[in-house]
């Protein structure tokens, strides 16, 4: 098993600073919805990650734990994650992504 | 070399992976992006098998999000690290043989000038601090003398990262690597001095740990080679590898080599300035108002 990053989508939906989705090497891995949240009353949208594409370098976490200082992002064993998003369960929209959220062994 | 290039033949669309499929419906070809929208649309680089936390990778990621008309865009490179990512994107790809990328691309720039008149075609060249300075020196020097419009990036991560980890022109001077184990004897080359006396009309110095400020760098170089001449931007994408940089705390070392040694510079020609707020409105390079001037 690896480490791949996971976003707390409770605590990034409240600030929405975006920071990680331009600091990750990686293209179409972290990626954003601009709906998530808006449930629990937030306007803006969280980050989420892509773990398939994810390559465990913890960038994200430095950039949120030290630049954004959200604590958001934690980097943890993948199959310890219940449920997250693989890139074959993202759908684009425009300017928006959405992911079905699912085991990422199972898929 | 358009938007249609991309696209697939009507009913074959079922057939293509699904990053394909969302590539082209929902990518940044013909839509004005950018880095701050990252993440609600496809980017056309894809997978690539560069080792992760690499900052080149960062920077290669965010300047090809930034390039203004990606469709119409073509990036040359050579041997080094950069062209395993550069070569992933969903534009043409030049690979040069090491050493002349700038010789293959000025051919390239002049032919596209010739075919498409005046539709902006844009060259782009990323290659390493080896390519661009050490082994592609003299061709990077005369395309600048000859004025040849396109861009120049360097990726310079101050080592030959691909190798094993042997000095480069742009190692700095007493630094010690696997295949240096004395240290090197030299300063490291002034390629930002050189550029300006080869005539570039835009030269500039960037570190990745700014986004925002690598699209701008980025989109000011390319609109500038169109029309004015020469452009070269010099990137620290230092190797996490060879340098011993755990990765997360890659952009920690990025900062701090900004702050030192590696600060944000830019040099910009009056006549490119001039073209820049004329053409494209960059309001900061329109001479100011009477009234203004005035005042200050």
């Amino acid at each position: 098993m690896y480490l791949v990053a996971n976003i707390d989508q409770s605590i990034c939906a409240a600030t929405s600073c975006k920071l990680c989705t331009q600091y990750c090497p990686e293209a179409n891995t972290i990626q954003y919805d601009n709906e998530a949240g808006k449930d629990k009353g937030f306007k803006y949208g969280a980050a989420y990650v892509a773990v398939d594409r994810c390559k465990g370098c913890a960038q994200c976490v430095w950039v949120c734990d030290n630049m954004a200082k959200h604590h958001a992002i934690k980097m943890e064993m993948i199959d310890q994650i219940g449920d997250a998003a693989l890139t074959e369960n993202i759908t684009y929209h425009d300017k928006n992504t959405k992911a079905v959220l699912a085991s990422p062994l199972k898929g | 070399m358009s938007l249609d290039y991309v696209k697939f033949t009507p009913g074959f669309g079922k057939f293509m992976p699904k990053e394909y499929r969302d590539m082209v419906e929902h990518g940044p070809f013909g839509k004005k992006t950018s880095v701050s929208q990252v993440g609600t649309f496809k980017e056309i680089l894809e997978e690539h098998p560069m080792c992760a936390g690499c900052a080149m990778t960062l920077f290669i990621r965010l300047a090809i999000i930034s390039f203004p008309n990606p469709e119409d865009t073509i990036t040359v490179g050579t041997a080094g690290c950069g062209r395993l990512a550069i070569s992933q994107a969903a534009i043409p790809f030049v690979y040069g043989n090491y050493g002349d990328q700038n010789g293959v691309a000025s051919g390239l720039s002049r032919g596209l000038r010739l075919r498409f008149g005046d539709r902006p075609k844009d060259v782009v060249v990323m290659a390493g601090d080896g390519g661009t300075a050490d082994i592609g020196f003299a061709q990077t020097l005369h395309s600048w003398f000859r004025k040849e419009k396109f861009t120049t990036i360097m990726l310079d991560n101050e080592v030959y990262g691909n190798t094993g980890g042997q000095e480069s022109g742009m190692t700095n001077k007493n630094q010690v690597l696997k295949m240096a184990p004395l240290g090197k004897k030299f300063e490291k080359m002034d390629m930002l001095g050189m550029a300006k006396v080869a005539g570039c009309a835009y030269v500039a110095t960037v570190v990745p740990n700014n986004p925002r400020r690598v699209e701008s760098v980025i989109k000011k170089a390319v609109l500038i080679a169109r029309e004015i001449g020469p452009t070269y931007i010099q990137a620290y994408t230092s190797c996490n590898i060879e340098y011993a940089i755990p990765t997360d705390k890659v952009m920690e070392d990025a900062k701090e080599v900004e702050n030192d040694r590696y600060k944000f510079s830019e040099y910009i020609t009056d006549e490119a300035k001039q073209y820049l707020g004329e053409l494209y409105g960059y309001k900061e390079y329109l001479p100011k108002p009477a009234a203004a001037v005035a005042k200050s």
